[in-house]
């Protein structure tokens, strides 16, 4: 009964986030689609933030990874766009795996200081490519291809951003309530105990980091085909400092606080710019400090208290 | 060869800049275990409070020595230290909150300060005057500029006075102590939080200091912060965090490999710029204790 209330709800979620595709504007639709991605990166940020414990600063990186390589895959090699998704995919799993082998052995932040370089490496990397990558210019000029020839333009290309974020959703909670998740879990609150429950803690914590490192890959790919240009300061230091503030402000570990974290503060320059200039990122500073000073749950949490509230 | 002795000099210079911050990261690092990504800032806030009080640049009117700023920015940095852990890592640490919360919490502060700096100084460089001009000078074969000098001397005061602190005041016994064994530390009556609290100054008045000394080189930029809070980490994970003189010699062996490599291996220089991303990654994956092993307890 739940479940199926559950599905309901979800479905028309969905079926409203798409409708709102045919309704906005130009820019309007460009906000709003770039917007879906930080959720998306959002969510599977989360995940491995939030619930699997593990604070990194590679997932734009990954991101880079996948849009960069779908464009120069289908773009620049000219391979049938089926093949280049598929290997752009393969591409990030396998560097997310590789990168995960080492750097999960590290404790704590010394974690997210092997992944920054890490990241920062892969930026060196795209900005120095030459022709391949174009440089720090980037690459313009290619165009989403025809599928089964089927071209996706304008609000269905939104809605292939909605389903994205969608199905997210759908495959991190079902990891979440999976025993995979409850390990994860497990892992973030007490890494020795869990080893001591039997829980394989390195093969949890390699498979965290490539899940959500591909999925974080799988919404560049997306990333790349809304303006139809990449280059590499989009896959810098800034946003994920970004990203990392919409979780701990939306609630690490909660998917809800995911999505309600990336839209807030998405959408809070719109509000804040006209008003306080670039001081809004000071703004945010002092949010998540306040946020871990005093509402450790987030946004998410407040929520909760009220729904707990109201339900007695 | 000339080029070679003034490749050293440089590189010597830059190296003690990175080994300043690292030892700012290591003086708060060894008693708390919370690594502070914002001495970065720390460092572009003491480029900046140097620009303000020697130049009527950013602040009309004033137009100090430098001895003047020498003294400033370690004494406004000390405070800001302390504002910061009163005000954010003291209230986590009582609740007991994991190591995790207060190193988010300072990434907050990181974005506070530099947008701070932004707001007060504006996001253009400021140009730092050299105590002693742009004169070249000599050392028998070794020539630069003076403030290369000053920066070597500096650092090497700093860190003389950093290891007599440690090696020979009750104080810096203290700190050590709390360094080996936080729990053991506080039964022998070590007061913990105003280990933490001194932590904090110390390590902002140093970061402030490194700021001040590298900024005639490069100007106050208030980007600079983050570049110089990787490198100083870098250095410190080469140099091993268990000791003072870990911090000196990551610095020295990370600039020079970053200097050498760029004047001499046949790479496209822009390639070069992920060097020390590869170097702190072999290092961190391969040697996490770095070059110089920690000490035991005695």
């Amino acid at each position: 009964m739940r479940g199926t209330r559950n599905a309901l709800a979800s479905l028309v979620a969905i079926f409203a986030a798409s409708a709102l595709a045919f309704w906005l504007g130009g820019y309007a639709t460009d906000v709003y689609r770039k917007m879906l991605i930080w959720v998306a990166l959002a969510l599977s940020y989360n995940f491995l933030f939030g619930i699997a414990g593990q604070v990194t600063f590679s997932h734009f990186a990954f991101a880079g990874i996948g849009a960069y390589a779908i464009v120069i895959l289908a773009h620049k090699l000219a391979l049938p766009f089926a093949v280049a998704f598929i290997l752009a995919i393969v591409l990030c799993a396998v560097l997310a795996f590789i990168v995960a082998l080492p750097s999960t052995r590290l404790e704590g932040f010394y974690l997210a200081l092997a992944t920054l370089a890490f990241s920062q490496l892969v930026l060196v990397v795209i900005s120095e490519g030459g022709d391949l990558t174009g440089g720090t210019g980037g690459i313009a000029n290619y165009r989403l291809p025809s599928v089964l020839g089927y071209a996706i333009r304008g609000p269905w290309y939104t809605i292939l951003l909605v389903l994205l974020v969608a199905f997210t959703l759908w495959t991190l909670r079902r990891l979440d309530d999976s025993v995979f998740g409850r390990a994860c879990r497990a892992i973030r609150d007490n890494s020795v105990a869990a080893a001591a429950m039997g829980v394989d803690v390195r093969r949890i914590k390699v498979l965290a980091f490539t899940l959500t490192s591909t999925l974080a890959g799988l919404a560049g790919i997306a990333y790349a085909y809304i303006d139809n240009v990449i280059n590499p300061p989009v896959f810098g230091l800034e946003n994920i400092f970004l990203l990392l503030f919409m979780i701990i402000i939306g609630g690490a570990g909660s998917h809800i606080g995911a999505i309600v974290g990336a839209v807030f503060l998405y959408l809070a320059p719109f509000v804040l710019e006209p008003i306080v200039g670039h001081g809004f990122l000071l703004v945010f500073g002092v949010l998540v400090v306040l946020t871990i000073l005093f509402q450790p749950s987030g946004l998410a949490g407040l929520l909760n208290r009220r729904s707990v509230r109201v339900a007695t | 060869m000339a080029d070679l002795l003034e490749l050293v000099v440089s590189a010597t210079a830059s190296g003690c800049i990175y080994a300043l911050v690292a030892l700012a990261y290591l003086l708060i690092l060894r008693p708390t275990s919370v690594i502070n990504f914002a001495v970065g800032e720390w460092a572009a806030t003491g480029a900046f409070i140097g620009v303000a009080v020697q130049t009527p640049l950013a602040w009309p009117g004033l137009d100090g020595p430098y001895w003047l700023a020498l003294l400033a920015v370690p004494a406004i940095l000390g405070v800001l230290g302390w504002l910061v852990d009163v005000l954010t890592v003291r209230p986590l640490i009582r609740r007991g909150a994991s190591v995790t919360s207060p190193i988010l919490a300072l990434l907050g502060v990181l974005v506070i300060f530099r947008e701070g700096l932004t707001i007060v100084f504006g996001a253009d460089p400021l140009p730092s005057p050299p105590p002693f001009g742009f004169k070249r000078i000599a050392f028998g074969p070794f020539a630069g500029v003076s403030q290369q000098f000053l920066i070597v001397a500096a650092t090497f005061v700093l860190f003389a006075a950093t290891w007599l602190f440690f090696e020979r005041t009750l104080w810096g016994r203290a700190c050590e102590a709390v360094a080996l064994n936080r729990r053991a530390a506080a039964l022998m009556g070590i007061n913990l939080r105003r280990v933490t609290t001194f932590a904090f100054v110390s390590g902002a008045a140093v970061a402030g200091v490194a700021g001040l000394l590298m900024s005639p080189l490069t100007s106050a930029h208030y980007l600079m912060g983050l570049p110089l809070a990787i490198q100083g980490f870098t250095a410190l994970v080469i140099g091993g965090v268990g000791r003072i003189e870990g911090a000196l010699l990551g610095g020295l062996v990370l600039a020079f490999v970053e200097q050498f490599g760029a004047r001499y291996l046949p790479i496209p220089s822009g390639l070069i710029l992920g060097f020390p991303f590869v170097l702190l990654m072999v290092f961190l994956f391969l040697r996490p204790s770095g070059l110089i092993a920690p000490r035991e307890a005695r």
